[in-house]
């Protein structure tokens, strides 16, 4: 407990400015919205601009499928450059808390406490679930601020809460596996540059493979994938079965966690 | 029962040599000096009798645990890193209630006496204090819990003389009150003060573990002559002198053997004084480093 509360504490501030952020990200974001739809009083409206595009074009910003006329078209859109800022969050966070002792060169402080590795572990990834269920928390809550300001009576609340508690689940995952990554290198002070590296890759890809059905096998890489937003759009949720093999990995990253731990020479 | 037992370890980062069949008892209550230069491997071994890295083979011990599988062991036990790093932002105060926080006793009193006598101020910020207060933090924190062993890893440098006095006077005491001591260090002044035994190390290997009042007098001493006129420069060459100084009419060296020998031949001639002492530690220390190179 009392590293847990250490952990929270030295990230507290981190906390504060990524959630500042956050909350500034979606206020812009939306912001934009009416741009988007006004402009149909004075000339095309986006959805007429967007069908002069190459489908590539679009499918790189994530101007895919949806009807960026309505709220919740606009809304999936949005979402992904927030879960892009949330991801990299989480994949810092991971790599930070775990690495954190050996890049401050504290390491000889806290191991020869009487405490062991498996606890160390626990209560750092303890501290970084907390961080990321605040981060998602924060994001909801702004977008339920922000969005009536925009919506025109118009209720999204439902998409909102899907579409953040999707994105809680790849916070977990790219959380769990900036964790394992730290864990596993013999220098784990580079690992948030390659956790952060793997999320934009990740992320490119995500929108690599919207450009064509052929590289649609890749979506299983990418974590952005998982779950459809065209599907949260329509009104249908989440996939329970997708869900729960995120769930799985998470669960697989973490006990690589703590399984790469133990057995590494911690460096001093 | 012993407290420390190393047994056989040898230790490789990779390619490079940590330390190599190492074996080392330390009995309860006992000042055990671990004497070697930079580099020979003394914090190797700390760190793997800690739990902090693993023996590539043979084993470390602390109260018949590994820290490995049984970390709880380490609640008895008390360590000052040679380099001391803390974490960003907390006050003197905040990072040794946090270290008392691991262990399952109140240490707030024992913090405020062991601040007391090392002249620490607890409200100061660490990234304020110099590198010798930031060492007077570490001697707090690796002492505030009572431990029953003490593990010290080069413990003075960045202290003032006066406060290396006062720190070597609180590990004497608490040596009193039963804890045992592994001290390593590179100061042999140090080591001779305080150890009842001592092992060298250099290169990762152990080349000496013997009581310290056996190496100091089982094998050497410190001869100086002074004769009346020029000392014949033949006179000491004989087995057993080394490190000869001749020059006129005073000689001094190092003698091992049998002490008549040189008594008969500095029966030979007119002496005006002579003093044979125990050559300090750093005489046989230098002594088993020549040797090998």
């Amino acid at each position: 407990m009392n590293m847990v509360l250490r952990e929270l504490r030295a990230n507290t501030r981190a906390l504060v400015i990524w959630s500042v952020c956050m909350f500034l990200c979606v206020l812009s974001g939306m912001a934009k919205f009416t741009a988007y739809t006004s402009a149909t009083a004075t000339g095309p409206s986006i959805n007429d601009l967007l069908k002069t595009m190459p489908t590539s074009i679009k499918a790189l910003f994530g101007f895919a499928s949806f009807d960026m006329a309505t709220m919740s078209g606009y809304l999936a859109l949005l979402f992904i450059y927030v879960e892009l800022v949330a991801a990299i969050h989480a994949a810092l966070l991971g790599a930070g808390i775990i690495a954190k002792e050996e890049s401050d060169k504290t390491t000889e402080y806290l191991m020869v406490k009487p405490v062991s590795r498996t606890a160390i572990v626990t209560s750092k990834l303890v501290a970084a679930l907390l961080n990321v269920i605040v981060i998602n928390v924060v994001t909801l809550v702004s977008f339920l601020i922000v969005v009536p300001l925009y919506s025109k009576g118009s209720n999204a609340s439902g998409e909102v809460l899907m579409m953040t508690l999707s994105m809680f689940v790849v916070q977990l995952i790219f959380l769990s596996f900036g964790a394992a990554l730290a864990a596993s290198m013999r220098n784990p002070r580079a690992s948030g540059s390659i956790a952060s590296g793997t999320v934009l890759t990740a992320y490119f890809l995500a929108r690599i493979t919207d450009m064509s059905d052929k590289l649609r096998f890749l979506n299983v890489i990418t974590p952005f994938k998982y779950f459809d937003l065209g599907r949260i759009v329509a009104g249908h949720g989440l996939n329970l079965g997708i869900v729960l093999l995120s769930l799985a990995l998470v669960a697989a990253f973490s006990v690589l966690t703590y399984v790469f731990y133990q057995k590494r020479d911690l460096n001093i | 029962m012993n407290v420390i037992e190393i047994k056989n370890l040898t230790k490789y980062y990779g390619k490079a040599r940590g330390v190599i069949d190492v074996s080392i008892e330390v009995e309860q209550g006992e000042v055990f000096g671990f004497i070697g230069p930079n580099g020979a491997g003394k914090s190797t071994t700390i760190r793997t009798l800690l739990g902090l890295i693993y023996p590539t083979s043979g084993s470390a011990r602390i109260f018949g645990k590994s820290c490995t599988t049984n970390p709880e062991v380490r609640e008895d036990v008390g360590y000052l890193p040679s380099e001391v790093f803390y974490y960003d932002g907390m006050r003197v105060i905040d990072l040794l209630r946090y270290s008392a926080s691991f262990y399952r006793k109140d240490c707030t009193k024992r913090i405020n006496e062991l601040a007391e006598i090392m002249d620490l101020d607890l409200k100061r910020r660490i990234d304020d204090l110099s590198f010798g207060n930031k060492k007077k933090v570490g001697i707090v924190q690796g002492l505030l819990h009572g431990p029953k062993l003490i593990i010290l890893d080069e413990p003075t440098t960045g202290l003032d003389p006066l406060m290396q006095q006062t720190f070597f006077d609180l590990i004497d005491s608490e040596n009193k009150k039963g804890a045992t001591v592994f001290l390593s260090s590179h100061i042999l002044r140090e080591v001779q003060k305080m150890c009842e035994r001592v092992a060298l190390i250099k290169d990762g290997r152990i080349i000496k573990l013997e009581r310290m009042s056996a190496l100091q007098e089982n094998n050497f001493k410190r001869i100086k002559v002074e004769g009346l006129s020029n000392l014949d420069k033949t006179i000491f060459d004989m087995p057993g002198v080394s490190k000869l100084e001749n020059g006129g009419k005073t000689a001094s060296f190092l003698y091992r053997g049998d002490i008549n020998n040189v008594i008969r031949k500095l029966a030979q001639t007119e002496v005006s004084n002579l003093s044979i002492d125990e050559p300090d530690l750093e005489e046989v220390f230098m002594h088993y480093y020549s040797k090998d190179g």
